[in-house]
């Protein structure tokens, strides 16, 4: 009898502890999930889809930290160090082309081949070094226009510019006629890809920003700078174009639509005499997009789950529920075909419409960024060459030489 | 009952903080600077190749002219006009303390706020330009042209500066016996007299002082370009402490970015060294 009671004790015992044991190593699944500035203001709706996530995958555990963008390269770099980088991050562009080619990352095309084509083919490719994407794209912003209804009317203009040319003639007619600016240059190297010229060729061995083409723009932009259409402080960097529209300094300002609104809180009658409109396209037909992307960690020790998590959180549901929070976008094919990014067609807020319009444009967004690890060096070269051609008068085919030598010795 | 012991007691807290949060790092940095180390992959020793390639490359002797420039345009200003302040305001009369305070106003202003108001003052279409203006002068293209940056970017660190080395020399005028200028007026010393005989030798340790503090400051100047120019235009503004920064947290080059850092400490131990030299002979 008391043998029998024994072995029960026993069994109950075992069977408590192999629970216990199961429901240890189903807990043991906990993934870190670094996001960007998103707290406090989207906190509802990161842990809401926390909460959704675990309640589907009852294993895995998301603890979630929201670093500050400015200092997130560094605490990434901390983290790195201590052998301690997050499961799943959220990485600007740049930074994560860097990461990727140091091997720090997951590699997208092969862990989530499955869900490759439910995004935008263009924006995918902003995870893309040395023929590689190492993230999944998340929330987008594209740059459209907005511009000064008055300040064009007074000009004799009755809307936006839609082509290059048109928009440096516009430019020439506002300078000489209003004293104000229309275009500006401040990103050489996005202005390159929309007339076709990249800084490095597809398969990312060699500078490819020496051709006739470049020259022609070189050459331009040169003229355009004597005439003096481009404003210094803009192209150097020292001053924000957002700032300079809302002084009524520049007619039109390419950004962002979720930027607009500072317009308003600047000058609340200039933002009243704004609208938006589609940004000037290009030969190549294209505008740049920029992308938050969600990587995971080569380190992870659970990069399965950590996949999955990066998969769920970028999905057509959970982005469409995001952009309906704030004026981005989804990477997501099926999100933005949502009728809800159709609400702003005919809205006469330049923020509202803007978004619409963003929406419009991303059958022509693509990362114009090059797909190399040193992009942001590459970056400079490029831009510090034409500052050196409208600043200091050198010759634009010498510094097209120089950049091209520059970059290639960089590959 | 005192031992040596109770000093170190005292001490150790400051000690273990200099030892955890600056000398044990800067050896690992000067290990660093040997190796080719990105965070993210284990550091290879290279021995001294970072040292002979940033000697080779044109940008670090370009980041270390601008520099120099900015120090020798900095550093003369900010070790003799101070002294001149604080001579007018090591006097006393009624309002006297809110004189001292304007003047030292700046400095409790963070260098970001500073940058961003300069930044305003320095616009093709700012205050200057328009002061300028009116009498018939300008405009200057104070932060767009290669020959106007360092100076401009100069200015804003004297106004910044003034104040705080006028205080170091205010304590050193007011640690001066006045019996010393009493028997100088005795012996009919003029103002000017008193202050070249008796203020300036006896204010000689402050000078050195100010000396290697603002020159150690001018050297490691970064925040002023980084948020007034970043580095431009094309690099005319990069300072050596600027291309530190890009090399380490933009190009994660840890041990090249490490490498460069040493090059400066020995720059400026150098100069720190031919300073200290020059004043102790003139004190021989």
């Amino acid at each position: 009898m008391l043998r029998k009671k024994l072995s029960l004790i026993v069994l109950a015992l075992m069977l408590t502890l192999s629970f216990a044991f199961v429901g240890s190593v189903q807990a043991a699944t906990e993934i870190t999930f670094w996001t960007l500035s998103l707290s406090p203001t989207f906190d509802d709706y990161i842990n809401g889809v926390i909460a959704a996530f675990e309640a589907e995958n009852p294993g895995i555990k998301v603890n979630w930290q929201d670093i500050p963008h400015a200092v997130a390269e560094q605490r990434t770099l901390t983290a790195a160090a201590a052998n301690q980088l997050p499961d799943v991050m959220n990485l600007n562009t740049n930074f994560l082309k860097k990461l990727g080619a140091l091997g720090a990352l997951v590699d997208m095309d092969t862990a989530a081949a499955d869900v490759k084509d439910h995004y935008f083919p263009g924006i995918w490719k902003a995870g893309e070094v040395n023929g590689v994407t190492y993230a999944l794209p998340w929330y987008i912003t594209n740059s459209l226009m907005i511009y000064n209804k008055d300040l064009l009317a007074k000009a004799g203009f009755d809307g936006p510019p839609t082509t290059m040319e048109e928009s440096w003639e516009m430019s020439r007619v506002l300078y000489n006629k209003l004293g104000v600016y229309g275009n500006i240059i401040t990103s050489i190297h996005l202005q390159l890809p929309k007339e076709g010229v990249y800084l490095v060729s597809p398969d990312g061995k060699s500078a490819a920003i020496n051709t006739p083409k470049a020259l022609e723009m070189f050459r331009n932009y040169k003229k355009y700078y004597d005439e003096g259409l481009i404003p210094d402080e803009l192209l150097l960097g020292q001053a924000k174009g957002i700032e300079w529209y809302a002084q009524e300094r520049i007619a039109w300002f390419v950004t962002g639509p979720q930027l607009f609104r500072q317009v308003l809180d600047m000058a609340p009658d200039v933002y009243h005499k704004s609208s938006a409109a589609f940004d000037v396209l290009g030969s190549e037909e294209v505008v740049n997009v920029a992308v938050m992307n969600i990587a995971v960690a080569s380190t992870s020790k659970n990069q399965d789950a950590a996949v999955k998590f990066a998969k769920f959180m970028t999905n057509a549901e959970n982005q469409l529920a995001f952009s309906k929070l704030t004026a981005i976008l989804p990477s997501v094919i099926e999100a933005a075909n949502d009728e809800y990014f159709t609400a702003g067609k005919d809205s006469t807020d330049a923020a509202e419409l803007g978004h619409y319009i963003a929406a419009q444009q991303l059958q022509y967004s693509t990362d114009l960024y090059a797909p190399v690890e040193n992009v942001t060096r590459i970056n400079r070269i490029v831009n510090d060459e034409i500052k050196r051609v409208l600043l200091e008068d050198k010759d634009p085919a010498e510094a097209l030489r120089d950049a091209e030598r520059l970059i290639n010795e960089l590959l | 009952m005192y031992r040596p012991s109770h000093a170190w007691l005292f001490m150790a807290p400051a000690l273990i903080i200099m030892l955890a949060f600056s000398i044990i790092p800067s050896f690992m940095a000067l290990g660093l600077s040997f190796t080719d180390y990105n965070v993210f992959q284990k550091a290879q020793w290279v021995g001294l190749d970072n040292y002979r390639t940033i000697l080779r490359t044109g940008e670090f002797w370009n980041v270390l002219r601008n520099t120099l420039s900015y120090w020798l345009l900095v550093t003369p200003v900010l070790v003799t006009v101070p002294v001149f302040v604080a001579a007018l305001v090591n006097r006393e009369m009624p309002g006297i303390k809110f004189y001292r305070l304007l003047f030292y106003f700046p400095v409790l202003v963070s260098v970001v706020i500073t940058a961003l108001i300069w930044g305003w003052m320095f616009q093709s279409n700012g205050i200057l330009n328009y002061l300028l203006g009116l009498i018939g002068l300008g405009p200057v293209r104070w932060l767009t042209r290669r020959t106007t940056v360092l100076p401009s970017l100069a200015l804003v660190t004297i106004w910044q500066g003034l104040g705080y080395y006028m205080l170091f020399y205010l304590a050193g005028m007011q640690s001066i016996s006045l019996d010393v200028y009493e028997a100088a007026e005795l012996d009919g010393a003029t103002n000017w007299k008193k202050h070249i005989y008796i203020t300036f030798p006896l204010l000689r340790p402050v000078i050195f002082f100010t000396t290697v503090i603002s020159t150690m400051a001018a050297l490691k100047e970064f925040t002023l370009m980084m948020t007034m120019t970043g580095g431009g235009p094309i690099g005319a503004s990069k300072t050596v402490v600027y291309l530190v920064f890009e090399e380490a947290f933009e190009n994660l080059e840890m041990g090249y970015a490490s490498a460069i850092s040493f090059l400066l400490f020995a720059v400026i131990l150098v100069l720190t060294i031919i300073n200290k030299t020059t004043l102790d002979k003139e004190q021989e």
